[in-house]
């Protein structure tokens, strides 16, 4: 279980002045800076079609930039092609039956591992460990179809994290899932973390990216509209900003400003606040 | 929703419900475009080689500009130009037993008469799938089910004709979404053929998964809302329809029966 | 005058596994029932036998009884179901019908399926949307509206058949968060304005805690909880059954054990 996910040293992501039309001339990114460290974890917030999901699929070049650059570890994306850039960067796509194909759970993990070149030895441990991770080890040989939605979901991260990819962007992760589900996703991102790795995660569940992440970016209609840590994001200061994207701050954080604590974003910043306050 | 109507009598559904389309070929009823349709299409595959396709072809256009579908009908015409294409150039270079060959390389013999007989057989195929085009963009689905429905075709063929079409982009959406996941996994969709066949599971399987459980929610939803009701819907406006066309629809009929029966016996056969 | 389920226990078509067992529940009409538990621990069964789906639509095997008013679903044939209890389940996009060009059309779907007159289609239709609050969205095409207005027509949809009970199966899981709360004020306004019963699933249980007044708990296709929506969502025991409780039980319950309050 140690190494469930070993050590990496992450990835350096960064866009610069990207802007993104589709073909039917819908413009989902305008002039988009974003610059994610290597082991950093960053949290995208915003509606539907603010432009979260076309940014993250310019990172594995499943989009390109109409204007402007995407990099990669440094490096300008540039046409490389998805089947390289899957080495590097690894996206878990919000809906597992949208990729769901193999007949047992084994043979689905290892299908991103064996695409990478991965082999023998070396494969079997890295599926092991992924399902290990997210608390399938006991599921090798089910069909995945006879697994409930929210370890369909599980087993999808697993399928990802068997690539062991320095960076790990996660689409949705906690959408449809229970309590237990939520709890397996923290822990996992908290081991990627630990493991050094860059996460980037989309959300919409604002008290789960307050209490895990350590960085919000917040998008509007395609651009970025704040980026700071959950306090920066959620303090009172921003509320306007966030009511124009229709986006609650999660209880602590309301919490916090009707006591006059300051930003409390987070349960255990709201605690903390209290009892500071009651020690003077 | 509703605007002034005559009072004491019913409240009937809004205009822009009501509102019945306008124009020479819109206006018509949805059985008499069908019918044109289905005369247009066997003309272009019976009547002559070349005077049946491109009449029809002719008509086609027309009728597309009288009923203001061109745009969208010109997106259909783009999308078949692959189509069209290879099959020009296959029977073009591939066309067996041509003798006008003007030079051999290896198994490719472009000839003449087999770009001459590519080029027959895509102007029968674009008049044909034109024409049904045609007929479907200049008619309001739920006109057409209720047509359907009326001459007795059961609410379940109907509905799955109406909404059958409506599916594709979602279809093809969930597709997409597939593809995205599998080529962020790897799957090389780029590179050599050899290793894009591998991808043939991986594709489909999602895709015909996702169908199953669709068709399983969409049933469920139907009949949340009584779809499997007996007997005939309420019908929300009444179709227009005439005698004149009841008259062009029985002649129609007839013009079905006499071109194969043209062919046949020879006099369609001879035409250019 | 209620939805009642007595002694159910259900089985799928084609599987040995008792997915439901036992279970006692009652809806009244007017008041809204919160159903909570972990994945897989048989919300969506429980949803698809209170509303007769299951048996009448997906077959299976039903023990006990389901009552809606006074009919029992065993028998009854889905087209009559339909106008007694309303379903909406997760998904926006698989719930319209694909064939209506305008929102309009497409809440005349159910009304139009039952023969009525046409007169009382338009009533119903009207009084779906007064209800509803979308009378600005009538005109437009439900394939292009967003995951929350398109729920919202599912909704309206349903209401049209004017059922004395709704059941709701996660109405807000796919939906973003303006998505989710156009569905929960609409819920909130209908739960005020309307006298139907309602049984809502969600993991949200922000939502129910403004929404439901009695929270029933399911694990393993067991209620092993139900009462007023306080006190079950209040209930120590929920994050065992894989119950995420509400923010302000999580954030009074964390205070309380670090000694401070929240005045």
């Amino acid at each position: 279980m140690a190494d469930a996910i070993a050590p990496s040293s992450g990835l350096a992501l960064a866009t610069e002045g990207l802007g993104f039309v589709y073909p039917d001339g819908t413009r989902a990114l305008e002039g988009v800076d974003l610059r994610i460290a290597a082991g950093e974890q960053v949290a995208l917030i915003g509606q539907n079609g603010s432009g979260k999901s076309t940014l993250v699929r310019h990172f594995d070049g499943l989009l390109r930039a109409t204007t402007g650059r995407v990099l990669v570890g440094g490096e300008p994306v540039g046409q490389r092609h998805v089947a390289d850039l899957a080495h590097l960067v690894g996206i878990v796509f919000q809906n597992p039956d949208r990729q769901i194909f193999a007949g047992r759970v084994r043979a689905e993990v290892a299908f991103g591992p064996r695409n990478l070149g991965m082999q023998g030895g070396e494969l079997d441990e890295r599926v092991t460990a992924a399902l290990q991770a997210v608390g399938l080890a006991g599921s090798e040989g089910v069909n995945p179809y006879d697994l409930g939605y929210s370890r369909r979901k599980l087993l999808g991260m697993a399928s990802v994290l068997a690539m062991a990819t320095p960076a790990v962007v996660l689409d949705e992760p906690t959408t449809g899932q229970d309590a237990r589900g939520v709890a397996r996703v923290r822990e996992i991102v908290a081991r990627l973390a630990a493991a050094g790795r860059t996460v980037v995660t989309i959300s919409h569940d604002m008290t789960f990216v307050a209490e895990v992440f350590p960085r919000l970016v917040v998008m509007r209609a395609g651009r970025v509209i704040l980026d700071g840590p959950p306090a920066e994001v959620f303090a009172e200061a921003n509320w306007p900003t966030l009511a124009t994207t229709y986006l609650d701050p999660p209880l602590a954080a309301r919490e916090g400003t009707r006591l006059g604590l300051g930003a409390t974003p987070s349960e255990a910043s709201l605690i903390a606040a209290l009892r500071a306050r009651r020690a003077t | 929703m509703t605007t002034d109507r005559p009072t004491g009598s019913p409240p009937g559904p809004p205009d822009f419900v009501l509102q019945a389309p306008s124009g020479a070929y819109l206006s018509l009823n949805p059985a008499t475009k069908l019918l044109v349709a289905a005369v247009e299409v066997e003309a272009a595959f019976l009547v002559g080689t070349w005077t049946g396709p491109i009449l029809v072809l002719l008509l086609v256009l027309a009728s597309a500009a009288i009923a203001g579908v061109m745009p969208r009908l010109a997106v259909i015409v783009a999308v078949t130009v692959p189509i069209v294409a290879s099959i020009v150039l296959i029977n073009g270079f591939l066309y067996p037993g041509a003798v006008d060959v003007f030079v051999r390389i290896g198994p490719l013999a472009p000839s003449v008469s087999g770009f001459l007989f590519g080029l027959q057989i895509t102007l029968r195929l674009l008049a044909a799938s034109l024409a049904l085009a045609v007929a479907y963009l200049a008619t309001r689905t739920d006109d057409l089910l209720s047509d359907l429905e009326r001459r007795g075709f059961g609410r379940r063929a109907t509905y799955v004709i109406g909404s059958a079409i409506e599916t594709v982009p979602r279809t093809v959406d969930r597709a997409a979404e597939i593809v995205d996941a599998q080529r962020s996994r790897g799957l090389d969709t780029e590179g050599r053929w050899w290793r894009r066949a591998r991808g043939i599971v991986p594709l489909a399987a999602p895709v015909v998964f996702g169908a199953l459980t669709e068709v399983e929610e969409r049933t469920m939803a139907l009949e949340a809302r009584a779809f499997s009701t007996p007997g005939p819907r309420t019908v929300l406006r009444v179709l227009p329809d005439s005698t004149p066309q009841r008259l062009v629809r029985y002649a129609l009929l007839l013009a079905l029966v006499a071109m194969i029966v043209g062919r046949i016996a020879g006099p369609l056969g001879v035409l250019p | 005058m209620s939805l009642r389920l007595e002694g159910v226990s259900y089985r799928y078509a084609g599987s040995t596994a008792t997915v439901l067992s036992e279970v006692d529940l009652v809806v009244e009409r007017g008041e809204v029932v919160g159903l909570v538990g972990a994945n897989e621990a048989g919300k969506t069964t429980l949803c698809l036998v209170a509303a007769g789906l299951a048996p009448a639509t997906i077959g299976g095997r039903l023990q006990g009884t389901v009552h809606i008013d006074d009919l029992a679903t065993a028998a009854a044939r889905p087209f009559e179901l339909a106008q007694r209890c309303g379903t909406l389940f997760q998904n926006p996009a698989t719930q319209l019908s694909g064939t209506a060009p305008t929102v309009w059309e497409e809440i005349a779907f159910g009304p139009r399926n039952l023969a009525l007159p046409l007169a009382e289609v338009v009533a119903r239709v009207d009084e779906a949307v007064r209800l509803l609050a979308i009378g600005d969205l009538v005109r437009r095409d439900p394939a292009r509206l967003s995951g929350g207005q398109a729920q919202l027509i599912a909704l309206a949809g349903v209401l049209a058949l004017q059922p004395a009970y709704l059941i709701l199966d996660e109405p807000t899981s796919q939906l973003d968060p303006q998505g989710t709360r156009l569905v929960g004020d609409a819920l909130a306004a209908l739960a005020a304005h309307s006298n139907a019963g309602v049984l809502i699933v969600e993991h949200k249980t922000d939502l129910l805690a403004g929404l439901a007044s009695r929270v029933a708990v399911i694990e393993a296709g067991r209620l092993v909880a139900a009462g007023p929506a306080a006190d079950t969502l209040a209930d120590e025991r929920l994050p065992g059954w894989g119950v995420q409780p509400p923010s302000a039980v999580r954030l009074g319950r964390a205070a309380a054990a670090a000694g401070v309050s929240l005045g």
